[in-house]
């Protein structure tokens, strides 16, 4: 059974800004209003029709405390009705799912997610330390890097193929995000860079590499949310909600003992096998038309690509090597370039929802699939290693 | 020698010696390499405090060398180019000690481009040469007229403006009678009164310049005509107010351990490590914590494991992240280890530090093969916390 829902919630509005590392021409609310804006235009709308307001952030990553109050004039929140989320990385997606239950539960009829981050102010090391234990871990933990995944991959695959196919992604990322107007890093990187890349990028954390890792960015997205109702009164392409899940796993890293015998708990492959499971999605490599995934950086990347579609083998690397992962190809991953590309945490997972959605819609811009999509898959990623998945539709009929 | 934004390769390595800063220089002693494509090579030894700088053939036995082509060095040095995003996608490249190489950014203050001032000549010529580009065609719907300037002086000299059928051109004399004729009688008053330094008001008022014909197409047409003209020597100049603050925040904060996690940190005191078990699945935490996330019931039995054990991954961190409780970078590289203690199974591992000299022998664990055995190091004087263990050993 999938979410139980007291009517159907669809997305009619959409904003994002420019992702960049250079915001210093707008505080807090200002770059918040930006995204608004361009939601409440593309909805045709203005605050007045907005029932509820949902603002998330990464906790205290910009060193400030409720920051809804602070950005009130700048969400539009006044007077209004308003939740805060923070979920960690999740936040994003988490933004997507509580203005979904909102509008779903009859409680209101529009329902505004914004997610904004400045990773340039406050001190982000700062606020993800402060995530962990102060007991014990917040003293050993250093910031959200990790070379696991890249030994992982190396061990199973040999470290050339497996250092090949993560800058394959990377290159095909920065291919995505050069077609993308607001994507933070774009910088024309092509495929015969792949081995000198290998070569010459710094590594920050065992085998994960520079160029790997996702950049820290300004921005912030608005997605709007309205009932069945409203949704086909107002929009003329309204993106249906079909579902989202949210798993969880405990806060500590206890995934590091290696033994086959005792398996972690892995919340992606968790996630995506209950969510398919209660949609009767058989096949979901070949039921989605593509995929927004959390991809903090490409060892991550490719393999959760395993996880998520539940593949066998190197399936995951070969859909890598051939492309397949391209816009035009089989499963298209990212068409915005990513989080890799841009990353305004508190925005990001919310933004892989928007983006997912714009390519429903089929006015995503210069990265737009060519071929129709009809269904559309999102993943958030946060924490110590948790999931919210989020299905998206075009049509009403499943 | 080729120029990026008005500097040469060879202007960024000559202003070395008296941008060097003796006191950012204070732990470093190294040579470092510059390999700039079509431009050469240079060395740069630094050691007790002075730098020597030397155009060579080969960087040999350099610790670092940095690699790029022109373009990318000196838009790096001048701010033009967007260092990470340069250094990111590999144009902007260094081979060898990347942490030695980091140093370098603290030896030399930033390289300033130097500014040419810009003669009342140049200055004449670049604006008339800038009105075309200038024009605004379609406010000038309807429009014919004609503008001439004679300016005067020694640097002076005689310009028409033409506006006819919403296109503009400009002929360096007086040609026929124009719409409206503004004199000066030196050519530098009016460069001054362009770039706003003086107003126009005084210059007539002091009879040092005079508009002949239809003045008010001078005074009111002209401005909505053209784009005001941008002085190029001014810069990038700041258009709006933007501040950015900067804070450092140092607070006392304290937090109660509970029961459970309080036998774990007492335990360190005595040199003692315990771990908690599930009543129902018999699985071990460490550190204790109070119920077993999977089962979802209370696990009080203390067990005490280790204190040796095996190393079963490490991740050898190079990026110098700054330590939030203190501010400071730690030193890289160090080892990250999880450690799989005496009695311990599957997945119980604890994580910690391992010695910094011992990072390259460590071998990491799984099903079918051992890890490297290590041994806490305590402290001499332990206070109940994680750091009563200063780091792991390898234990031989």
């Amino acid at each position: 059974m999938a979410h139980k829902k007291n009517r159907n919630v669809g997305i009619i509005g959409i904003g994002q800004t420019k992702h960049s590392s250079h915001r210093e021409d707008v505080n807090q609310p200002e770059l918040i209003h930006e995204a608004v804006s361009l939601a409440l235009k593309d909805a045709k709308l203005t605050m007045k029709d907005i029932d509820c307001v949902v603002h998330g952030n990464m906790e205290l990553f910009e060193m400030v405390h409720s920051p809804d109050l602070w950005h009130v004039l700048g969400t539009g929140a006044y007077g209004k009705d308003s939740i805060r989320i923070t979920t960690g990385g999740t936040v994003g997606a988490t933004l997507s799912c509580a203005s979904d239950n909102l509008v779903a539960s009859g409680m209101y009829d529009i329902v505004m997610a914004i997610g904004f981050e400045k990773l340039q102010e406050g001190h982000t090391t700062g606020g993800i330390t402060n995530m962990a234990c102060p007991l014990w871990f917040r003293k050993i933990q250093a910031g959200a890097l990790t070379g696991s995944s890249a030994y992982d991959v190396e061990r199973e695959f040999g470290l050339e193929r497996a250092n090949r196919a993560s800058l394959m992604y990377r290159i095909i990322m920065d291919k995505h995000a050069c077609l993308n107007p607001n994507a933070h890093r774009a910088f024309g990187l092509d495929f015969n860079q792949v081995d000198d890349l290998i070569r010459t990028s710094p590594k920050l954390v065992g085998e994960l590499k520079l160029i790997e890792m996702c950049s820290q960015s300004d921005g912030a997205c608005c997605v709007i949310y309205a009932c069945e109702k409203k949704a086909k009164e107002l929009s003329k392409t309204p993106v249906w909600i079909r579902d989202h899940i949210t798993a969880h796993k405990e806060e500590n890293f206890t995934i590091f003992g290696y033994d086959r015998k005792y398996p972690v708990l892995k919340t992606h492959k968790f996630a995506a096998e209950h969510l398919f499971q209660r949609n009767g999605i058989k096949d979901p490599l070949n039921y989605f038309d593509v995929f927004e995934m959390y991809d903090p950086a490409t060892w991550w990347a490719i393999d959760w690509i395993r996880d998520f579609f539940n593949l066998q083998g190197d399936e995951h690397l070969k859909l890598i090597e051939n492309k397949e992962i391209m816009i035009g190809g089989k499963m298209p991953i990212n068409p915005s370039g990513g989080v890799i590309g841009s990353n305004p945490i508190g925005a990001t997972a919310l933004v892989r929802v928007a983006e997912a959605a714009l390519q429903v819609r089929g006015n995503a811009g210069p990265h737009q699939i060519p071929t129709p999509v009809n269904h559309a898959l999102a993943s958030g990623f946060g924490g110590t290693m948790w999931t919210v998945m989020t299905m998206l539709e075009k049509e009403l009929n499943w | 020698m080729a120029e990026y934004w008005g500097v040469k390769v060879e202007d960024i390595f000559n202003t070395m010696k008296e941008r060097f800063r003796p006191e950012g220089a204070k732990d470093v002693d190294a040579v470092f390499g510059y390999d700039i494509a079509d431009e050469g090579k240079w060395r740069l030894t630094v050691t007790n405090n002075t730098m020597l700088l030397e155009k060579t053939d080969t960087l040999a036995g350099c610790v670092s060398t940095m690699s790029a082509d022109g373009e990318t060095f000196v838009g790096v040095n001048t701010g033009k180019v967007d260092a990470t995003n340069a250094f990111m996608s590999g144009k902007f490249k260094v081979e060898g000690d990347m942490g030695a190489f980091g140093k370098t950014g603290k030896l030399f203050r930033k390289f300033v481009i130097p500014k040419k001032e810009m003669t009342t000549k140049e200055y004449l010529a670049d604006m008339f040469a800038t009105i075309v580009p200038r024009f605004k065609a379609k406010e000038a719907e309807g429009l014919e007229a004609s503008f001439g300037f004679d300016l005067g002086g020694p640097d002076g000299g005689k310009w028409t403006v033409f506006i006819k059928d919403k296109v503009c051109t400009v002929t360096t004399s007086i040609e026929g009678k124009p719409t409206v004729t503004l004199e000066f009688n030196d050519a530098k008053d009016y460069v001054d009164f362009i770039l706003g330094k003086i107003d126009a008001q005084s210059i007539l008022a002091a009879g040092k310049a005079s508009a002949k014909g239809d003045i008010n197409m001078m005074a009111s047409k002209w401005p909505i005509l053209f784009e005001k003209y941008k002085d190029p020597m001014a810069g990038a100049v700041q258009e709006q107010e933007l501040l950015v603050l900067k804070k450092t925040i140092s607070l006392n904060e304290k937090f109660s351990t509970g029961p459970i996690m309080g036998k774990f940190l007492k335990g360190l005191k005595d040199k003692k490590i315990f771990a908690n078990k599930c009543p129902e699945c018999g699985r071990l935490q460490l550190p204790p914590r109070e119920v077993c996330a999977e089962c979802r019931v209370r696990a009080g039995e203390m067990v005490e494991v280790g204190p040796k054990g095996e190393v079963r991954y490490m991740d050898i961190v190079y990026y110098a992240m700054p330590d939030p409780l203190t501010g400071v970078a730690r030193e890289t590289p160090y080892g990250s280890i999880f450690i799989l203690f005496d009695g311990c199974k599957g997945n119980e591992t604890l994580p910690h530090f391992i010695r910094k000299d011992q990072i390259e022998k460590i071998q990491m664990g799984w099903n079918e093969k051992k890890g490297t055995r290590v041994r806490p190091v305590w402290e001499e004087n332990r206070i109940g916390d994680i750091w009563d263990i200063q780091y792991f050993e390898i234990d031989e």
